[in-house]
């Protein structure tokens, strides 16, 4: 096990041998280790250990308040946490900014739909490229600079429109598009980024049926091209449908993870957020304690 | 009723220094709201920065004036530093506060009596636009028709000061249409979405500050130069509010909008005002109410725009060029 401690420095040998079966991946592009963040008394997250593997579709799952969101927020740099690491591909991303955790290839979306509603829709996804020389303020009156760049941006900005179906829409302001266009527009935006890891806060909320369907389209192909994609879902079909791993929160913790088909079945999962009969899930606690 | 007067003064002052003076503060201000979404109400702050900057290196250190206008600009850049990098990283709201307040305590620090040595304190600084005055090439004698006709000085620092507003217009323009440009209007619109794309948005927004903070410099270089010198009582608070009310009646987020609003807030100013004094000395008000407005023409003239500029918002809120849909897009 001398190279799972040499990826995982912040965990003893004891904590490795201990950690659940399936917690431990092959080869994890992010490992968080002691994260908690509270919020007055509120746990809202509290996780020991968890892993994303490298190329694979993880859900994280979990009801209302379990901290998905807050978890997110904690991973990007959009919140700080009150202890706990966390690595990306090997680096330590503590007490960055999110504007730099983003530049290191981990790209979020929001619960909330966040579109740049008075700039178009190419513009939105323009403004996504990174390195751009003529995002520089020295550059920016020195058009010949970085034209040439423009166009290039452009041209890939209309492919990526294309595949998302937004093409036709690419001069219209971005406000005047329908919730689920947002939707399309935000993860075709985080795409123009050039992500290696994509977290996606509930794509699919608010998002009709057929448009949800393409959008998972797009989520599958994206992973078959190698980038590694984590969503907060809601729908148990869409997370029976695309994911390979399944993350199940609640209350800041993580209750358990697994493949699909092995998290659906488990008893604690049914409890905490499939649901069942009330009274079921008291006798279940008693006979714990 | 003589409306040759009333016309002739209204455009005398939507056409002159003033109005150029205006229109290069709202330039700056529509590049830090109506572009980046930053809510200065301090822009005064930088027009003072401006006119005293330029000031003290003529009359209290005897040096050049063409030095003076580079230190006071440089003035500005250092203001938006020191109000930018503890402020725009917080909310919002946090810098407006700061704004109007660091704008108003700078001038209460210049105007007191320690910094009369340097600043004139409440006396101000005088004479500090010969140099300006000398490059006049306009032959002597007043130019115009009736009551709108400028002195040669006047002309001079109004071909200054419009060929200025024509450039910084110009530079708000490229800027914005470039990436740098869309990047601020991100920021704008939502700062959270352009950080999660990798843009180091407090790093924008404090250059969109230190831009449209040194337009309105210039601002002030202008006025220092028109009255050759400076007084703290031209930079209160109300100046900040003034250039707020151009740029909302011009429109915000537009190229002219800036500069007409200043044209016109000038002009409608002014034209009131004229209006008022002209039906008080033909006698067509009650004598009560001639009385009464006898004096305060400009402060009545000032009312009226508010209500105007009121009424403006309810009818057609995005201002006179901006476009109406773009407003019900906002965030
Ligand atoms: N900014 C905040 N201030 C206070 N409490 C918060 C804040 N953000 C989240 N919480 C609390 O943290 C818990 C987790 O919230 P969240 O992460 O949004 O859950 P989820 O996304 O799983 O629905 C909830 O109890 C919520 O009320
Ligand atoms: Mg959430």
């Amino acid at each position: 096990m001398s190279d799972a401690t040499t990826i995982r420095p912040e965990l003893t040998q004891a904590a490795l041998e201990a950690a659940p079966p399936g917690r431990l991946k092959d080869d994890p592009i992010l490992i968080t280790f002691g994260m908690l963040k509270t919020f007055g008394g509120i746990r809202a997250v509290d996780i020991d250990h968890l892993e994303i593997e490298r190329g694979t579709i993880t859900a994280i799952i979990g009801p209302n308040g379990a901290g998905k969101t807050t978890l997110f927020n904690l991973l990007t740099g959009f919140d700080q946490p009150d202890r706990g690491s966390w690595r990306l591909d090997g680096r330590l991303l503590g007490g960055l900014p999110p504007h730099r955790i983003a530049r290191l290839g981990m790209v979020r979306t929001f619960q909330l739909t966040k579109s740049l509603s008075r700039l178009t829709v190419l513009e939105n996804m323009a403004v996504a490229a990174q390195t751009q020389r003529g995002e520089r303020l020295e550059r920016a009156l020195l058009r010949w600079l970085w034209q040439p760049e423009e166009a290039r941006l452009r041209e890939r900005a209309q492919a990526l429109l294309e595949r998302f179906g937004l093409a036709h829409m690419a001069g219209d302001q971005a406000g005047t598009l329908s919730g689920g266009q947002r939707k399309l527009l935000e993860m075709a935006r985080a795409l123009m980024a050039d992500p290696t890891l994509v977290m996606l806060d509930e794509p699919t909320a608010g998002v009709n049926p057929a448009l949800t369907e393409s959008l998972l389209e797009h989520i599958r192909e994206l992973n078959a091209e190698g980038v590694t994609i984590v969503f907060v879902e809601h729908n148990m079909d869409v997370v029976m449908d695309i994911s390979d791993w399944v993350v199940v929160m609640a209350a800041g913790r993580i209750l358990t993870e697994g493949p699909p088909q092995e998290v659906v079945a488990n008893e604690e999962v049914i409890d905490a957020y499939l649901g069942r009969p009330r009274d079921a899930a008291d006798w279940e606690e008693a006979e714990d304690a | 009723m003589d409306f040759d007067i009333i016309f002739g003064n209204a455009a005398r002052a939507g056409l002159g220094p003033q109005a150029a003076i205006f229109a290069l503060a709202a330039i700056g201000l529509n590049l830090h709201f109506g572009y980046a979404g930053l809510l200065n109400f301090g822009q005064v702050g930088f027009m003072m920065l401006g006119a005293y900057g330029t000031a003290i290196v003529v009359a209290t250190w005897g040096g050049s004036l063409w030095l003076g206008i580079p230190f006071g600009l440089g003035l500005c850049v250092a203001f938006a530093l020191a109000l930018g990098i503890p402020t725009l990283r917080l909310r919002s709201d946090y810098f407006a506060i700061t704004t109007i307040a660091a704008a108003e305590i700078l001038r209460l620090l210049i105007r007191s009596s320690p910094a009369t040595d340097i600043t004139g304190g409440p006396f101000g600084l005088q004479a500090i636009a010969n140099s300006f005055f000398d490059l006049n090439f306009l032959p002597d004698g007043r130019f115009g028709w009736g009551t709108f006709s400028y002195s040669s000085n006047q002309l001079w620092v109004m071909i200054v000061a419009w060929i200025l507003v024509v450039l910084c217009s110009a530079l708000v323009l490229a800027l914005i249409r470039s990436p740098w440009g869309r990047v601020v209007r991100a920021i704008r619109e939502d700062e959270d979405a352009v950080l999660s794309l990798g843009k180091n948005t407090v790093a924008y927004k404090l250059q969109a500050l230190v831009i449209g903070g040194v337009i309105g410099g210039l601002a002030g270089v202008i006025d220092a130069l028109q009255q050759s010198g400076v007084g703290s009582e031209n930079f209160e608070p109300q100046v900040t509010f003034f250039a707020w009310a151009a740029l909302i009646l011009g429109g915000l987020a537009t190229t002219v909008g800036p500069v007409v609003g200043a044209v016109l807030f000038w002009f409608l100013r002014e034209g009131v005002e004229s209006f008022i004094r002209e039906l008080s000395e033909q006698g067509w008000l009650p004598n009560a109410l001639a009385d009464f407005l006898d004096g305060a023409e400009g402060a009545i003239s000032v009312v009226l725009m508010g209500v105007g500029l009121v009424a403006l918002m309810a009818l057609r809120p995005q201002g006179i060029f901006g476009r109406r849909r773009s407003l019900h897009l906002g965030t």
